[in-house]
This record gives C-alpha cells, structure tokens and sequence, in this order.
C-alpha cells in the first residue's frame, strides 16, 4: 500500500532525527551495505536509542545484515515497539527459513530480491506468510548478472516481470529498486517503466526522490473518479459483472477499483464520497 | 588499556573519547556551552553511572548532538572500551 520506501543510513543522527520530514511512505533504516564492517555496533546502538527517545510517526522498517551471525546481533538492538519489520538482503529460501526461526513475532519481512538464484526461490518466498513484500534489488544483481542498467530498464525487465508476477499471484507488494543517480529525468523514466509493469512502490536512496516517486504512484484524479464511479455501481447492481460507459466491468476490475480508493484514500488523495 | 573513539565531527552529532584513567574526568567541547555544557555533563555522568563506569577519562566533542546521539556514542564507546579489555 505504500508508494515509497526511503533507505537512510542507521549512523547519520542528522538523518534518523529527520526521518519523518521526508515525506516517505516507509523509511528503511540501513545496518547493511551503508554502515562499514566495523561500525555496525556505532548505527545499531544509535538506531535503537533514538527510536525508543523519539518514536517518529513513520513506518519503520530496518534493512539487517544477510549473515547469521550479523543479524542475531541485529535482532537484538531492534526495537520492537516502534520497527514494523525487517529488510532482509540476499534472500532465499534456506536463508529466510533459518531468519525465521529467529526473528520476533512482531516482525515482517521484506524479502531483498538480489541474486539470480532467488529468481528459482521465488515463488516460495512470496508464499511465506511472513513475508509482506518483495523488493527488487537491481544494482546487486545486475553486478552478478554482467548486465548494464539505465532508464530504458531493457536489463532489469525480466526479473522485474517476475518479481512483479510472484508478488501479486500472494497477495504481497512488489517494490522496485532504486534508481541510482540523482538525475530527476532519468528518475522519472525509471519509476514510471515501474509502475506501468506493476509495482506498488518504488525506492529512494535521497530523499530528494521521494515526491516524484510519491507522485508516480499515487492514484491519478481520472483514476479515483474512475475506480468511484465503477464501486458506485457494483455497490447499487449488487452483481460482479456489468457495463460501463460501453466496456464491461467484472470482478478483476472492481477489486482494483476497490485497491486503488484504498490506497487514495490512505493519502488524502479521494476528495471524499463524491462519484460525479 | 586502549583509547576509543566512537560518532564523527559532523552537525547534530558528537565524538566520544574514553580511555582507562585512575579517577573520573569529563571535558566536553560543545557548540553550544553557555547553554547546555550541565546538561551534557549530567547526562555524561549519568550513562557511565549506568554502565558502572566509575574511573575513566571521557571527551565529549559535540557539533549539536541531541541526548540520545551523545547517549548512544557514549554507550558504543564503553562497550568497546570493555571487549577490547576482555
């Protein structure tokens, strides 16, 4: 349901103090690849004693290190009150099935989608039950594949597609990898080739991304007066199957109507009841 | 005995240094002196009560650090301070 995810690094006080004037959806607060081997005692602590301080009105989440004994470590400065879930990098099946059984009962995962061999994994990761998303990490993987990148989003369009099918086929979000540079154009080229293939949110590594990733994913004035109009008339029909302005309307379509008034609505975006 | 250093120079955070020393001994260097140089100093003292530290030299540069950012520094310090000590 959320439209962005913001990555700031779990050692930066000037960042975590910040984190809830970025305007993202969820922030992901980064113990892995942002925080050196031998600083990683220096952003758990941090973290933790800010968020039990502070406790800012966002979504939280905290992208934990890949090895066991990294994360057993992690685990334990999460706190629990205040993080909704993990980030978990690398993932496959054998690695979340050993974070499984260490991981708190509060907490979701965010399976990191980053190597190739998770592609043959990932059916039965988005069948996990703990798993509420799956996000695709293309930097990674696309060192391991040899494959280039840009806005065309020609490299990554397979396992964008697959991801995206995985994730929607059990119910869970798909997210979308960041764009690397800061340049707002090749930003915009790369989100929007995201949201048209599918995903529900994409990710931000500056926060100066976060308004046009939020933008891009909202739902569009015509598309809440749309998905309002559709809603309206199931709700007076009573049937699952009906004509709209010529086109047939049937039950795939009501219930992204109905997805799509949630997720306006969740931001302010629905303008109230009105259908006209 | 080993010195340690934990956090950076930069705005809103602090560097902590704590080293082995036969008494408790505080210097803070802080941007903001006139008004929070107490403060600091109590919360200083109250995180190395905390941690049973009753002897030991500790330096606090600090660039702005809300409580929680020299808390936290201070904390990582010691905790090092301690596994390097065995």
């Amino acid at each position: 349901m959320a439209r962005s995810y913001l990555f700031i690094p779990g050692n930066v006080p000037r960042m975590l103090q910040n984190m809830d004037v970025y305007e993202a959806d969820v922030i992901i607060i980064d113990w892995e690849d942002a925080i050196a081997p031998g600083e990683k005692d220096e952003a758990r602590i941090l973290s933790e004693t800010f968020l039990k301080k502070h406790a800012p009105d966002v979504e939280i989440y905290i992208r934990i290190n890949a090895e066991p004994s990294l994360y057993e470590a992690d685990l334990a400065h999460i706190p629990l009150n205040h993080v909704k879930g993990v980030v978990y990098p690398k993932s496959d099946t054998a690695s979340l099935s050993k974070l499984l059984k260490v991981l708190p009962d509060s907490l979701d995962i965010i399976a990191l989608i980053e190597t190739p061999g998770a592609f043959f994994d990932i059916k039965t990761i988005a069948a996990m039950e703990r798993i509420s998303a799956l996000f695709l990490g293309a930097e990674d993987l696309c060192s391991e594949l040899g494959a280039t990148r840009d806005p065309s989003g020609d490299a990554i369009l397979f396992a964008r597609s697959t991801l995206i099918m995985a994730a929607k086929a059990y119910g869970k979000d798909a997210v979308d990898t960041p764009w690397a540079d800061l340049d707002a154009n090749n930003l915009q080229k790369d989100a929007a080739r995201a949201k048209n293939l599918g995903f529900d949110a994409k990710s931000a590594i500056h926060p100066n991304q976060v308004p046009l990733i939020n933008r891009l994913f909202s739902p569009g004035a015509e598309q809440i007066k749309d998905a309002k109009r559709i809603i309206a008339m199931h709700e007076r029909k009573g049937t699952m199957r009906f004509s709209l302005d010529g086109k047939m309307v049937d039950k795939p379509i009501i219930q992204r109507a109905y997805k799509l008034l949630e997720k306006a609505r969740r931001y302010g975006l629905d303008g109230g009841d009105s259908v006209d | 005995m080993k010195t340690v250093s934990v956090g950076t120079l930069e705005s809103s955070d602090c560097l902590v240094t704590i080293k082995p020393h036969e008494s408790l001994e505080i210097e803070i260097d802080t941007v903001v002196h006139d008004a929070f140089y107490e403060h600091i100093s109590d919360l200083v003292r109250k995180t190395l009560k905390e941690h049973g530290i009753t002897k030991a030299y500790v330096i606090v540069q600090d660039k702005g650090a809300l409580d929680y950012a020299i808390k936290a520094r201070l904390t990582t310090a010691i905790k090092r301070m301690r596994d390097d000590n065995g």
